[in-house]
């Protein structure tokens, strides 16, 4: 009877665990679980905390819509992998906890001191598997911030404005896809090739980087 | 349904409604420079050819500028393959034009001492500077491959020359297959500028106008035989990006041209009853040339957006094991490697506009892996080991990007190895790199280029293919991508590939 009790508490404590107090609301996401966006939201403000020489967060740069559409373009293999390197980081607490009172609960429900802690014992651990699992989080979440047109501006690196001159091969090749019908270029849409004329940083930024006027 | 090959053209997924049959006369698998090379060369000779690819053609509205979504597209696995062992990313591409449509066109020739050793070591007899250099010269030719134009250096690539020089160091532009670069530095995500010669526009085009037929979005499943001889290819038609299957196809020819690259061409040999394997060495011996990469910080303004994405490198150590080069990738790509996080990581990645980044690769001849089959996929399973022996190479190349980084002017240098400071300030700092206290698994691994999985050798017993990538066990089958090498070219691959498919060519033409 006391085993079952046990056992029966232990499963109340475990669906707690991984399942109550998370956000609701917000934005739906198509590959992301509610409770997924809240910890690539913790794990990103930890990592790109707000402020700063680049002031936009991890939250305020969306990690989560950018992670999900990499999930999106992504084999399910991949995806299955990435969803399961979420899991072990969010509770895996329970064997590496955070220094102070309640380190062992779930990473979102630390506090940020906390988070930045558990990440750091990741990225510096002695065992190459756990700095491996911290370098594949970094990479997600680094890939997600430097995709914020703001933090892309700040840093310079924005891609620019280039026109791309009409080849032989633009004659070949519809959009992926597409079949060749889509093919809109003829011989008479040959363009000169690229002449070699350097690139001006300062010039025009690309449509999808360039600053949305008010 | 017979499709008899008449005008050359590309055919896309889009196309493909029911299983069909093909005949010609030479069917080359994979796109990439040796294939491109191949098939452009067979089909000047007046063969009918057929060139099956399995990734799609990308035009430019294709292109994605992010880094992991551009990666997603054109990289097999999304561009998150590793190898077991030694844990180190690896990619290879997929898309019409394989690698040449995301690497940075570097082109250099294998270097003497490199050709000295295949020849004497490998029984290469016909492998020499002599024997090579008119079909580099082909090549050059054909895609005009000059150095990088110092209008377009930019900052980053400058500063590389300036800290070789101080040091005496010898450091060149480097040569790539490009013509009118602007210096936007996305070779890896798909040149917007069109300038960047990948086979996708110059030497596939060329094919086609010529009479070559290519079938995008076609994976090779297997190599047909009839007795001793190759007769063929069968596969299925996929999805672009999803792999999803649709039409079966085949195509029978009586040369089969294998460009399938170094981690496929032995899965496809072995999913196909491990051919042409009478020596065993079927996807044994791979070898990559694993890259490490060190950022520097400067007071003065970078700008390292602008710039060839590649363009100087020095050769001064090639017999020491490294190569040096500059780099530029997405910034995403080159930020996943600074240490720190929180407050302190932003404060490093602000540094970006003020840095610069510079990449070793290792010429590890003592580090060897292996190619398997997996089950239920025709993504293969890599295992690779960096050899103690080899570590020594990395830590002297990691020390000497310091060096040549200071000299530069810089006043930090961020070496992004496990276990070391994360910040280096001065050349007594960077001494600890190559101490002896460096283990493999201290250091963040890229592997570079791939080699070895079905090396060429005199001795039919210890090699796949002969010098022209001619099977020694399967008539009618040729190899030509960079698995025939024998060793690491100890420099970039893929004008070596492309002169080596380019000698290829009338020995395969004249060979049914």
């Amino acid at each position: 009877m006391l085993g079952r009790l046990l056992l029966a508490g232990l499963l109340v404590a475990a669906a707690a665990r991984f399942f109550a107090g998370y956000p609701r609301g917000g934005a739906r996401y198509r590959h992301l679980s509610r409770r997924e966006v809240a910890f690539l939201n913790a794990s990103g403000d930890a990592t790109f905390p707000r402020g700063g020489a680049i002031p936009a967060s991890g939250s305020d740069a969306n990690v989560a819509g950018y992670t999900d559409r990499w999930l999106a373009a992504s084999r399910p293999r991949i995806r299955v992998l990435l969803h399961l390197l979420f899991l072990l980081v969010e509770h895996a607490t329970i064997f590496f906890p955070a220094p102070g009172w309640g380190g062992w609960r779930r990473f979102t429900a630390l506090s940020p001191e906390q988070r930045i802690a558990v990440l750091d014992g990741w990225r510096c651990s002695r065992y190459f598997p756990r700095r491996l699992v911290f370098t594949s989080l970094r990479a997600v979440l680094t890939m997600a911030w430097f995709a914020h047109p703001p933090v892309m501006r700040q840093l310079r690196v924005a891609p620019l404005a280039i026109p791309t001159p009409v080849c032989e091969a633009d004659l070949l090749y519809p959009p992926i896809g597409r079949s060749p019908d889509a093919i809109r270029f003829t011989p008479a849409d040959l363009s000169p090739p690229s002449d070699g004329t350097p690139l001006d940083l300062d010039g025009p930024l690309h449509p999808a980087w360039a600053e949305r006027s008010a | 349904m017979t499709v008899a090959p008449g005008e050359g053209d590309v055919r896309v997924w889009a196309q493909y409604d029911r299983d069909f049959h093909e005949e010609a006369d030479a069917v080359v698998v994979g796109s990439g420079p040796a294939g491109a090379v191949a098939a452009y060369e067979l089909t000047r000779s007046g063969l009918r050819v057929v060139l099956v690819e399995e990734g799609p053609p990308f035009t430019p509205g294709d292109f994605e500028l992010d880094g992991a979504l551009s990666m997603a597209r054109t990289m097999r696995e999304g561009g998150l393959r590793v190898t077991r062992g030694t844990v180190m990313p690896t990619m290879q591409a997929i898309c019409l034009g394989g690698g040449s449509l995301v690497n940075s066109a570097i082109c250099v020739r294998a270097p003497d001492f490199v050709l000295d050793r295949w020849s004497e070591e490998f029984q290469l007899r016909e492998t020499t500077r002599a024997d090579l250099d008119p079909h580099y010269d082909a090549v050059a030719g054909f895609l005009g491959i000059a150095p990088t134009p110092e209008n377009v250096q930019g900052r980053r690539n400058l500063l590389f020359r300036r800290g070789c020089e101080k040091l005496g160091y010898a450091a060149e532009p480097i040569q790539r297959n490009v013509r009118g670069c602007r210096g936007s530095g996305e070779c890896f995500t798909g040149c917007r500028s069109r300038a960047k010669q990948s086979m996708d526009l110059s030497y596939l085009p060329a094919a086609v106008r010529g009479g070559a037929r290519v079938l995008s979005s076609a994976r090779v499943e297997r190599v047909l035989v009839d007795g001793r001889r190759a007769v063929g290819v069968s596969g299925r038609i996929v999805a672009p990006f999803s792999g999803r299957g649709g039409p079966r196809f085949r195509v029978s020819a009586p040369r089969v041209v294998l460009a399938a690259g170094c981690m496929a061409t032995p899965v496809l040999l072995h999913k196909s009853g491990n051919l042409a394997n009478g020596s065993g060495q079927v996807g044994e011996n791979l070898q990559f040339h694993p890259g490490v990469a060190v950022m520097g910080v400067f007071d003065e303004r970078v700008d390292p957006a602008f710039g060839a994405t590649q363009g100087y490198q020095s050769l001064e150590f090639l017999r020491e094991g490294f190569k040096l080069e500059t780099l530029w990738a997405p910034p995403a790509v080159l930020a996943v490697r600074m240490p720190g996080s929180g407050a302190r990581l932003k404060d490093r990645l602000a540094w970006i506009p003020n840095s610069a980044v510079w990449d070793a690769i290792g010429s590890c001849n003592r580090s060897l892996g292996r190619v398997r089959a997996r089950r239920g996929t025709s993504d293969p399973q890599l295992v690779w080991h960096l050899h103690p022996d080899d570590v020594p190479i990395l830590a002297q190349a990691l020390f000497t990007l310091c060096e040549i980084f200071f000299a530069a002017g810089a006043h930090t240098v961020v070496p992004g190895v496990h276990g070391f400071p994360d910040e280096i300030h001065s050349l007594e700092g960077a001494e600890v790199l190559r101490g002896g206290e460096l283990r493999a698994s201290h250091l963040v691994l890229g592997g570079n280029h791939a080699f070895c999985s079905t090396r060429m050798h005199g001795d039919p017993a210890r090699g796949v293919v002969d010098e022209h990538g001619r099977s020694h066990d399967l008539r009618g089958l040729w190899i030509v991508d960079t698995g025939i090498f024998p060793q690491c070219p100890s420099v970039n691959p893929m004008w070596t590939a492309m002169a080596l498919a380019h000698r290829a060519a009338p020995a395969i033409a004249a060979g049914a």
